[in-house]
């Protein structure tokens, strides 16, 4: 782009044709939005009506929008529409080839798909023509006025919200009729499945793509400056958000359930940011702590197939459960902490499979009757604390609530009482310490920090808090089976910090998001989900190894060489 | 006392094969230290290619040449899909902090799986693979002590392969060059060697040797598994480790030795906790306390000051 620099006054005086190819691009895009895109009915969206924008055609308006920027010359408008357009032509391309598959062939497309592809390429190449300037957009801080302090809260408030709402509906997406938690073993898709996947990934990258814009106008950095003054009314107001996610489900429970799940996901991942976040411990058997706390959970839990027969209160059992696993975390740690991270990573995912066999052969066979071996223990009853009981529907405010809010609620406390062990450690000496560890332990220990005791300290709390959400989670799958706790899902759970970005909060919260919602959703990559991981996992280890919410360090440290020529040499 | 010795013979077939992977581990990790997680499917792929080139021979081949055949079709694949990696995945990452090249290998692992059960023909469960060295075929070597024909095979092969490395190593130019690269490879580099090409040449290596043991590995047991290289790889990893990483000679007496354990817990470990389903849980307990007492492995020495 560097052939561009057209002085900004001629740009102002003559609109070149890098604005007019991105208009026109825009406007033929607005009107495919008002036309047709299918010939048949079934895809969701409604896209075979004209004049109402529904579905994928509303997210290709979207996209369209910040072409409004082409009137004025704002700060980064050729880096937004650049980005706009990259977004807007993956929407149409995918939405086009949804469209056509789900219909059986291109025939059946609608007349709105023509003007659509001409219009994203046009809008493509004209943005690439844009005449850029040096200005880099910058965050707006409101002037100190009596009204700065509602319309911050008001913005503040109103972006919680919003991404609760976004997610809501994107959760709320149909997703068929498969069971949500089922794994490989699905059989042939119907073309219900192909539509719904293709539509959400339309959503998904579609929210992607407005905060990328959003971003390259300065948008978010005047959003961080307001929220970075409020952070407690920022975060009260995303918890009041998602507390009020319930209401909105008109008694079904399904969202619910699988918003449960992201919930006691996402506080693993907090968990595990601890110990490698913020510590800097590669830890790769932690769903083992998970799954010691999920099977003291199961078996005190009172279940008719739990060998023990005890049943202990619900808070007792999460505190005992946190503890005997925080006991494993002592164990495993105290004697191999000293030892180089490398053998740190084998010696755990060591653990990870000991754990693993041992529940599947404690069943009164291959070892000592215990686990039930690979059936688990199952059936766990529904929680009741006093006279609520757990398991039954409710009615609150005239509004019907289907039991799995219940269990929804307990996971949302649960994630709340993570993040914030979790923002209060990092905060803390400690954390400081451990960040110290992390990045160079040989001079942390030269200024006097205890290496080998606050590394086990983390490894024990981050294995204390896995342990506590095990006990949570197996009270809401109702189930402790070996199968739950293999190797996969403590790569997963690593995967999601990492994609998050690591050793922050919002980080782990978007990875695990992502990680659980995206297979939940994307039906239609069936077998080759894991393969689609995998190389997700190698390419942004290669692009964005900070991750997707990057600590301001971090992002830094892994991309320091690129900018300095001289540490390239040295290295 | 057959029973014993009868499982020693076990233990040093299993040992083989353990230290045939375990030596591409260590190589790696002695020059890049990197954990090359997808090691174990390196380890696999080249029993499928073994299996593949073994397909497209005209059927009545005879095993005398077939064999020879199917061990260089499956060091090719393992060498090609190592080569690929370690340019595509794991150069760019070089400079990279630490974290970051394990987690992409345990990404090229679960690649490399799914690639295999998803893209191979009928390979979503395990595959037969023929059997060119017929197992009941026996050896007596005591009154009731026998070693079946491709059980010596896997460990014949695994001998030569050490020693063929070994020698390499010690004797020859790049050999020699991969030491001084393993010590330090800033001076290495000032000294005229490429690095780049060192590395590749250790990926290369340990690649062709765990291609032999996964063909060994299928002639010895009948079947390949898309699976198959995670616990081979974990198991060898391991061994790596209790030899002491980064030491070659460690790596294979690692690899012996956790072979021992493994059959002789399974054979001899107090009533509930023997026999095959707690066998891998002892190589890890094994593993956990060698870790205890002797951090940086039998062998390795100076490797815990390099860090």
């Amino acid at each position: 782009m560097t052939s561009q620099t057209i002085p900004e006054a001629r740009v102002r005086s003559a609109p070149d044709l890098g604005v007019l190819l991105t208009g026109a691009g825009a406007l033929l895009l607005v009107g495919s939005a008002l036309l047709p895109w299918a010939g048949y009915a079934g895809f969701p969206g409604k896209m075979t009506l004209s004049g109402y924008p529904g579905g994928a055609r509303l997210y290709v308006l979207l996209l369209a929008l910040p072409a409004l920027a082409l009137l004025r010359p704002l700060p980064g408008r050729a880096a937004a529409l650049r980005a706009a357009a990259n977004v807007e032509l993956a929407v149409v391309a995918l939405t086009v080839y949804f469209v056509a598959y789900a219909g059986g062939g291109f025939v059946n497309v609608g007349g709105g798909v023509y003007p659509a592809m001409i219009g994203a390429i046009l809008y493509l190449v004209g943005s690439r023509r844009l005449p850029t300037s040096e200005a880099v957009a910058e965050g707006v801080a409101l002037p100190d006025a009596s009204w700065r302090f509602p319309v911050e809260s008001l913005v503040v408030a109103g972006t919680a919200g919003l991404a609760l709402w976004l997610f809501v509906i994107g959760l709320g997406m149909p997703s068929s009729s498969i069971a949500s938690g089922s794994d490989l073993t699905l059989g042939p898709l119907s073309i219900n499945d192909v539509a719904n996947s293709g539509q959400f990934l339309a959503y998904v990258i579609t929210i992607a793509g407005v905060a990328l814009v959003a971003g390259r106008l300065g948008l978010l950095k005047s959003l961080t400056i307001m929220t970075g003054r409020h952070p407690k009314l920022f975060v009260a107001a995303g918890f009041i958000a998602a507390a009020a996610f319930p209401f909105t489900q008109n008694g079904s429970g399904e969202s619910l359930s699988i918003a449960a799940r992201i919930g006691v996901f996402a506080a693993a991942a907090v968990g595990l940011n601890i110990v490698v976040g913020l510590a800097g411990l590669l830890d790769l058997g932690y769903i083992a702590f998970f799954g010691v706390g999920a099977y003291f959970g199961a078996l005190v839990s009172g279940s008719v197939t739990s060998v023990t027969g005890v049943h202990l209160p619900f808070a007792l059992t999460i505190v005992l459960g946190g503890l005997v696993s925080g006991i494993f975390g002592l164990l495993l740690g105290a004697p191999t902490l000293r030892l180089r991270g490398d053998y740190l990573a084998i010696v755990t995912l060591g653990f990870g499979e000991i754990f693993r066999i041992t529940v599947n052969n404690l069943d009164g066979s291959a070892g000592p009757s215990l686990t039930n071996g690979p059936n688990g223990v199952s059936n766990i009853p529904d929680l009741a604390l006093g006279s609520f009981n757990f398991g039954a529907n409710h009615t609150l405010f005239g509004i019907d609530l289907s039991f799995q809010s219940n269990y929804y609620w307990l996971e949302l406390l649960l994630l709340a009482f993570v993040m914030t062990s979790f923002l209060r450690l990092s905060e803390s000496r400690i954390g400081r310490a451990w960040v110290a560890i992390r990045e160079d332990e040989l001079a942390a220990a030269a200024t006097g920090i205890n290496t080998t005791r606050l590394k086990l300290l983390a490894f024990a709390l981050g294995a204390t808090l896995a342990g506590a959400a095990g006990t949570v989670n197996a009270h809401v799958v109702k189930v402790a089976a070996p199968d739950s706790f293999t190797f996969i899902e403590s790569a997963t759970l690593l995967a999601a910090i990492i994609l998050g970005g690591m050793g922050t909060v919002p980080g782990a919260l978007l990875g695990a998001t992502v990680l659980y919602l995206l297979p939940e959703k994307l039906r239609f990559l069936h077998d080759l989900r894991l393969l689609v991981f995998g190389i997700a996992l190698v390419l942004i280890m290669r692009f964005r190894p900070e991750g997707l919410v990057a600590s301001k360090r971090r992002a830094r440290e892994f991309h320091d060489h690129e900018t300095d020529p001289a540490a390239e040499a040295v290295a | 006392m057959d029973v014993f010795f009868q499982q020693l013979v076990n233990a040093i077939v299993l040992g083989a094969t353990y230290g045939l992977v375990a030596l591409g581990y260590t190589m790696v990790y002695g020059i890049v230290q990197l954990i090359n997680f997808a090691h174990g499917e390196i380890y696999m792929l080249g029993g499928f290619g073994a299996l593949t080139t073994y397909l497209a021979l005209p059927s009545g081949t005879p095993a005398g040449i077939s064999l020879p055949l199917m061990l260089v079709g499956g060091i090719a694949v393992s060498v090609t899909a190592a080569v690929i990696m370690e340019r595509f995945a794991y150069r760019p990452l070089r400079s990279a902090p630490r974290l970051a090249p394990l987690i992409t290998a345990i990404g090229v692992s679960v690649f490399l799986q799914e690639l295999v059960r998803n893209f191979y023909p009928h390979a979503r469960s395990a595959r037969n693979f023929p059997q060119l060295v017929n197992p009941d075929y026996q050896i007596r070597l005591g009154s009731n002590v026998q070693i079946s024909a491709p059980q010596l095979l896997t460990v014949t092969v695994a001998l030569v392969g050490m020693v063929t490395l070994s020698t390499f190593v010690r004797r020859s130019r790049t050999g020699r060059a991969m030491q001084a690269t393993a010590q330090d490879p800033d001076t290495a580099r000032l000294m005229g060697i490429d690095t780049d090409r060192i590395i590749v040449t250790a990926f290369v290596l340990g690649a062709a040797l765990a291609a032999l043991a996964g063909v060994s590995s299928g002639l010895q047991f009948g079947q390949v598994d898309f699976h198959m290289g995670f616990i081979t790889g974990v198991k060898a990893f391991t061994a790596a480790v209790l030899g002491g990483i980064g030491n070659i000679s460690g790596a294979v007496l690692g690899g012996f030795i956790l072979g021992l354990v493994e059959v002789m817990a399974t054979q001899y470990a107090p009533d509930p906790f023997s026999g095959g389903a707690w066998k891998d849980a002892w190589s890890f307990v094994v593993l956990i306390i060698v870790l205890v007492f002797r951090p940086t492995g039998l062998l390795g020495e100076r490797v815990a000051a390099r860090a």
